[in-house]
């Protein structure tokens, strides 16, 4: 049997692997877990990549959620909000600082606290912003 | 022997040796799947999606242009599935229905048909199609923004990434045999070091591939990497990690070996090979991009043409 003979059981596994395909894009997603694993901060300095799950996993720096989210009460880890929600891309309000600002005073702050910090000038900068 | 014998070719009948393309593609899907099963069982169901989309479209692609250009079919010789099955592989399992079919349509109708069909596309077909869905969708295939939410047990910053970025010591955590198992972020087959060396000891022992331009481009690889480590350890990571991670090992077996758009004698081979693998470990360490190996296979495939003029021979021999 030549190739071109052979084109209509090829033809008829492409249109299942068709039906297969459309099937896994409509019933399977990536996951999504409740708590975020990594998170992707796009920004013009430099995209930052920060690892939530490092942060707060038991097995590695183990914060609590209230060390980054605020908004909780002492030893509650529910009803968490994203810093986006508060923190507003600018903002005029000197008690609500904007997002960019929120983020380098808590990331700063805690590297600086546990002698972790990027340090000054554009090196300590692209130690989280990358381009 | 005089040169007048070099001209000689004797008459038929020919015997032929029983290979065919179908039998060609068939075997080299067949080295894939280790690599393959790998990817599907840490990317799950969203993995095997992107693969079925992929080889199915590329197939269905390939039979529309030999409707449209009234040519008999080619699907059966396996060669459309085959684009499709390797193109997937190299996507993050995250990638959207849309983009794969675009990418096996660049593959199969921009890098293939148009130049002729089987044998005659001078590009690696996936090779091209990440290259233009990679310029012009960056983001889809920035494996750390497209796998963010996975969380296999081991760290999925891409390797690559973090040594270009932040330099040897941020990849010196990872081991090579974490890598050579598949501990890696990357493309849906093109993690597991193990699966892609057994696929391509496989083809290079069928003949499928030829071992002069697989291991010639690991060898570039490996010197490269290992004098640019040589001269400065901190910037650079190492030989092993260079030859483990990204797209190399897929590149050396599944890519660069492309018979259309590779060379064909001993020294160009050699030549071919080399050169895709110094050119990739220049544009990982010195140039902008985070991998190398599809614009080095590019850039190959470019000057392979000219590579075949030296030193070239009559193919075949008298029995």
């Amino acid at each position: 049997m030549t190739a071109q003979k052979e084109w209509k059981p090829v033809f008829t596994a492409a249109v299942v692997l068709l039906v297969v395909g459309i099937f896994c894009y409509a019933a399977f997603s990536a996951p999504s877990p409740e708590r975020p694993v990594r998170l992707m901060y796009q920004v013009a300095a430099g995209n930052v990549l920060f690892d939530h799950n490092t942060h707060a996993a038991p097995s590695g720096y183990a914060l609590a959620c209230r060390d980054c989210h605020h908004n909780l009460e002492e030893g509650e880890t529910e009803g968490v909000v994203s810093c986006s929600e508060c923190h507003p891309n600018e903002s005029e309000d000197n008690d609500i600082p904007k997002r960019s600002d929120a983020f380098h005073q808590q990331c700063i702050g805690c590297h600086e606290q546990f002698g972790a910090g990027p340090g000054e000038g554009p090196e300590g900068c692209s130690i989280c912003h990358v381009r | 022997m005089t040169e007048a014998k070099k001209l000689i070719v004797s008459h038929a009948p020919f015997w032929h040796d029983g290979s065919s393309i179908a039998q060609r593609s068939y075997s080299t899907m067949l080295a894939a799947v280790p690599a393959l099963l790998l990817g599907f069982s840490q990317y799950g169901m969203p993995a095997v999606g992107v693969a079925a989309i992929a080889v199915s479209t590329a197939v269905l692609w390939e039979l529309a242009m030999n409707r449209i250009m009234r040519r008999p079919e080619t699907i059966g010789d396996g060669n459309a599935a085959l684009i499709g099955l390797v193109f997937a592989m190299l996507l993050p399992a995250t990638t959207p229905w849309w983009a794969v079919v675009v990418g096996t349509f660049t593959a199969v109708v921009i890098g293939k048909q148009i130049f002729g069909g089987t044998g005659a596309s001078p590009f690696n077909p996936p090779a091209l199609a990440l290259a233009i869905l990679t310029v012009s969708w960056a983001n889809l295939f920035d494996f750390n923004q497209a796998l963010l939410t996975y969380d296999p047990g081991f760290p999925m910053v891409y390797p690559l990434f973090a040594a270009k970025k932040f330099g040897a010591s941020a990849v010196e955590s990872i081991t090579t045999l974490d890598l050579l198992l598949g501990r890696q972020s990357g493309g849906i087959g093109a993690t597991f070091g193990i699966g892609l060396l057994a696929g391509g000891a496989f083809l290079m022992v069928r003949g499928i591939v030829r071992w002069e331009i697989s291991l010639s481009f690991l060898a570039g690889v490996f010197i490269t990497a290992l004098a640019f480590h040589m001269a400065d350890a901190t910037r650079f990571a190492g030989p092993l990690f260079h030859l483990c991670t990204g797209y190399t090992l897929i590149g050396a077996f599944f890519l660069a070996p492309d018979d259309s758009s590779s060379p064909v004698n001993f020294y160009p081979m050699l030549i071919y090979g080399a050169a895709g693998g110094i050119m990739t470990v220049l544009i990982r360490n010195i140039g902008v991009y985070v991998d190398g190996v599809i614009l080095a296979i590019l850039v190959i495939n470019l000057i392979n043409p000219l590579l075949d003029k030296i030193r070239p021979k009559a193919i075949g021999k008298v029995a």
